[in-house]
């Protein structure tokens, strides 16, 4: 802790000639994206064998500022097309980066149907609760009252809860944390990127730019901190160490299982038709 | 006060243990929360009761979980009526923790008393006057040797790295409960049997092993040196360094987040709107604002080489 | 007496379906992943492929629907495999963005359309070629295609193998498109030995510095990187530079925009492909595709028999549209019938390149495929006319 032991150089995972990243000033995907990078260079993760897959919005353009594969697709399938990578390539680490937006509304029958596929892919969902890039439109996880370009009069639908619906999905992993928690966040990507099928983290994000300033929620620092102030202990919740936001979402890890992962059963069953053919 | 029921642990034959002491045997436990003193309390007063005398145990934990203050009395004989031991009463005093074994040393008979130290050192938060590690820290400074002058017979042994050579950090408090037991009279298959009780199952070896360290390290000690000259491994010292920002002030977008957050309040936006660090002195390199920076505009370097004035190791 | 051992001498015939001969083409082929979502009249070849694939050493999945089919074969081609998926006209409407993508992106794969009627859920179980348009300029934006309108199965056995090395050469989406009942009918096919190599995308090669993922030579094709090969390279439906990188300089854009949109132009010879009857002395010819060329021929010959100059022009490449054959097969006719299973698409693109004057259709869109007897005559009465 005291000498330079972190020794975690975020530049040698970035493409610099990229850099600076398009991101507002103050948004909070710039943390989720130190914290993975970190998280992968803690489990020293060969870049080369690394593919991170990204869809469309704020989110979906941080994959072009890793150096690794990486792949920007369509909007809400980045899921799909990391399926098909991943089935056809299990040597490589693929990690997916969505946004709410693509991750539940547009990319949402793909988010379930990959938690119930079980296939080892790390989904990481950085949710700010908007449509950063289109303006600031409603989306399926703003909460309740806030004002959107779309929700001028408040927003009046209730919002998911992501980690839920992965969980009811039967993702093998699902977690949540908030990004003013850098360090933990790292832990729990890294614990998703270790675990063997599914895993779905949930990174609670700031967009300070059109959200936080059309709900008058303060600067970018006070954004941050409102992050940890607005968390409450709940006893009703089964984990003791778990931070709430206004909206009640527990953080940590939320869910962890041990089902079969899918393109292992998938090359098992090859195996086995292959041996009967001949 | 009986002289006759403490151990006289400068080479000679202990003196007879007496069950029907006049006086009760106090022995006070203290330490930090995690070290195990009330597992040290429990097989104590489970031996005394064992052997027929009455037991009182009182204790404050709880409240203060994993790294506060924790301690225990015990005091056993034919009868006992107060819970707890008053000042200057102690026959035995055993710390797990080095700074706690010297705060309840006014507990001790200033005559007779035994000091059993652990030389482990938790520096507890409040302790650190500046959060930058290597400077000046509020945590005892007082050595072995100052601390043999006020009492009777002291020993400070470094239980917990004796529990770490053994493989098990967590039983260095039955070191110091084998260097307990050379000062009292219950017979040693006694003191295995009770301790097995009280340690889980798969650990027994281990802090049986502990156990006999604890014992003849004391033997070694009390033929080989006066206690107060017996080794003391030298406290943790962090390496002291200077935290440097490196900025890339290309990439920082005014934000402000880093400023803010600062727990330090060392750094501050320039005229340019980019981010520097105004109060070097301050900063404890915690490396916060690194983390935050969502721009990844500020690299935390924590050079060792270069000592500011005033850190004493 | 001379006895020939036939077995030998000839391959192996066998009685397939056109959607079963679409299955033994991508295995053929070296396709290594299939992903699809069930629709009439394509669900044969996922069936098919279900059992084939993985006792190729190849990936089988059904996804959760059209759209994640598209982006699965995608995200497998971009893995460095050859991939394949199949629907009908309502899943290829689905999937258009992300074949889209796969054009702007250059990403090779291959895409059967089964033709069924529409427009919406249509006839499921019934024929038809309307998608000859959307299979051209279904996505949005401007961007280049090869479409391959095989006619029986056993063309496409052999215009699935071509699929998918048309693909990996030009780094493109290829879609095989014939209609309902060239899928679902079973003819006696005899199929020649898999060829024992195809082609292969042009691979990135040297030192990552100097590599550029959308640099090409003359060819106009730029090598693909392959990830764990050490490349490191972005991939994005956002136009790009040749570093692979979003720009909206208007420069870079449109250099990297106008090779992606003539990059066919190099490799027409490998990809036009057509088939002419009679067509040296016409004074009609008849051009069509799918079952309507096989009813086309049918009707050719009934009016050569009658002393009528009637041709057949059927183009095998539907896209891009094999011109300079065509205007070649037209050189003698006064009159061109287009007959087709939809409201006028070939037709339009005929007239496009000849001119709406000597050009008429014959169009049937009620489900049934167009007859021989309807066909020959239109041509007949045209030819006497002229």
């Amino acid at each position: 802790m005291f000498t330079d032991a972190p020794n975690f150089d975020i530049r040698n995972y970035l493409r610099m000639e990229m850099m600076p990243h398009f991101l507002c000033p103050g948004c909070g995907h710039g943390m989720a994206l130190r914290a993975l990078l970190w998280a992968l260079h803690e489990l020293d993760i060969d870049k080369d064998k690394l593919a991170v897959v990204s869809g469309i919005g704020c989110a979906g353009r941080l994959s072009a500022y890793i150096d690794a594969n990486t792949f920007h697709t369509t909007h809400g399938r980045p899921l799909a097309y990391a399926t098909g990578l991943a089935l056809a390539r299990p040597d490589l680490h693929v990690v997916v980066i969505s946004g709410d937006g693509d991750c539940l509304a547009i990319g949402g029958n793909h988010l379930i149907h990959a938690c119930r596929r079980n296939l080892k892919l790390t989904c990481l969902m950085l949710n700010n609760e908007i449509y950063g890039m289109t303006g600031g439109q409603v989306s399926p996880t703003t909460s309740e009252t806030r004002l959107t370009t779309t929700t001028p009069l408040g927003n009046t639908e209730p919002n998911f809860d992501a980690c839920a619906l992965a969980t009811a999905a039967g993702a093998g992993f699902v977690g949540r944390e908030v990004t003013r928690h850098v360090p933990k966040l790292k832990e729990l990507i890294k614990a998703g990127l270790q675990h063997p099928g599914f895993a779905f983290v949930e990174v609670l994000s700031d967009c300070t730019e059109v959200y936080g300033r059309k709900n008058d929620m303060g600067s970018s620092a006070e954004m941050v901190m409102r992050q940890k102030s607005e968390m409450r202990p709940s006893v009703y919740r089964d984990s003791v160490d778990t931070p709430f936001r206004s909206t009640d979402l527990p953080t940590g890890i939320l869910t962890r299982n041990d089902r079969p992962e899918y393109g292992a059963s998938l090359r098992r069953a090859a195996a086995l038709a292959s041996k009967g053919a001949h | 006060m009986n002289e006759s029921s403490i151990a006289d642990l400068s080479g000679s034959e202990p003196v007879a243990f007496n069950a029907a002491l006049a006086e009760p045997f106090n022995v006070l436990i203290v330490g930090v929360g995690g070290q195990g003193v009330i597992m040290v309390s429990k097989v104590l007063a489970t031996l005394a009761q064992a052997h027929g005398f009455e037991v009182k145990q009182s204790e404050v934990h709880g409240m203060a979980k994993r790294g506060g203050t924790v301690f225990s009395h015990v005091r056993y004989g034919a009868r006992v009526w107060s819970p707890t031991i008053a000042k200057g009463e102690a026959d035995v005093l055993i710390a797990l923790e080095w700074a706690e074994g010297l705060r309840w040393l006014p507990y001790l008979k200033r005559e007779t008393g035994v000091f059993i130290c652990d030389t482990k050192r938790i520096v507890p938060p409040f302790a650190c006057l500046n959060r930058r590690p290597g400077a000046t820290l509020r945590y005892s400074g007082e050595t072995a040797e100052q601390v043999a002058a006020y009492v009777a017979e002291g020993y400070a042994i470094d239980a917990t790295r004796m529990a770490e050579e053994l493989g098990n950090e967590r039983a260095a408090n039955v070191v110091l409960l084998g260097a307990l037991s050379t000062a009292l009279e219950f017979p040693l298959p006694e003191w295995e049997r009770v301790i097995t009780q009280f340690v889980p199952k798969k650990s027994v070896a281990v802090n049986m092993a502990a156990f006999g360290l604890g014992r003849s390290w004391i033997a070694e000690a009390r033929t080989a040196a006066p206690a107060a000259e017996a080794p003391v491994r030298p406290a943790p010292v962090h390496t002291p360094y200077a935290p440097r920002l490196e900025i890339t002030a290309e990439w920082c977008k005014s934000c402000d987040i880093c400023v803010k957050l600062c727990p330090e309040r060392c750094l501050r936006l320039n005229a340019e709107r980019v981010v520097e660090l105004f109060a070097p002195e301050k900063c404890t390199g915690c490396r916060l604002c690194e983390w935050l920076c969502p721009d990844f505009a500020i690299r935390v370097h924590l050079d060792a080489e270069a000592v500011p004035e005033g850190i004493t190791p | 007496m001379n006895v020939v051992d036939t077995r030998r001498a000839k391959p192996a015939a066998k009685l397939l379906s056109g959607n079963a001969a679409c299955a033994a083409g991508a295995i053929a082929a070296g396709c290594k992943f299939f992903a699809g979502y069930p629709i009439t009249p394509s669900s044969e070849i996922a069936e098919r492929l279900a059992t084939l694939l993985p006792r190729n050493n190849g990936v089988f999945v059904q996804m959760e629907d059209e759209i994640a089919a598209m982006a699965a074969v995608i995200g497998a081609s971009m893995g460095g495999v050859k991939a394949l998926t199949a629907t009908s006209g309502p899943g290829f409407s689905l999937k258009q963005e992300n074949i889209g993508y796969a054009a702007g992106a250059e990403i090779p794969c291959v895409i059967v359309n089964v033709m069924r009627g529409g427009p919406s859920t249509g006839m499921p179980t019934r024929p038809s070629q309307a998608d000859i348009m959307q299979s051209r300029y279904g996505s949005h934006g401007d961007y280049p295609i090869i479409v391959l309108a095989p006619a029986s199965a056993r063309e496409i056995y052999d215009e699935t193998i071509r699929a998918f090395d048309l693909a990996e050469i030009c780094r493109s989406p290829v879609v095989l498109l014939y209609d309902q009942v060239i899928a679902q009918s079973s003819e006696t096919v005899a199929l020649g030995a898999a060829p024992a190599a195809h082609a292969e995308r042009k691979r990135a090669s040297g030192p990552r510095e100097t590599y550029k993922p959308f640099a090409v030579g003359a060819d106009g094709i730029p090598a693909m990187a392959r990830p764990g090969d050490g490349y490191r390279t972005h991939t994005t439906g956002l136009t790009h530079g040749e570093d692979g990188f979003p720009t909206q300089n208007p420069e870079a854009v449109d250099r990297n925009l106008s090779r992606l949109f003539t990059k066919l132009d190099h490799h027409r010879e490998l990809i036009d492909s057509w088939e002419t009857v009679r067509c040296d002395d016409a004074d009609v010819v008849i051009v069509a595709i799918g079952i309507s060329a096989r009813a086309a021929k049918r009707a050719v010959e009934l009016c050569r028999a009658e002393g009528k100059r009637v041709g057949l022009f059927r183009p095998i490449t539907l896209w891009p549209f094999p011109e300079a054959a065509l205007r070649e097969a037209v050189k003698t006719a006064r009159a061109v019938l287009v007959p087709e299973l939809n409201l006028g698409q070939l037709r339009h693109e005929v007239e496009r390149l000849l001119g709406r004057d000597r050009v008429e259709g014959i169009n049937l869109i009620n489900g049934e495929p167009i007859g021989p007897a309807q066909i020959a005559a239109r041509a007949s009465q045209l030819a006497s006319e002229a």
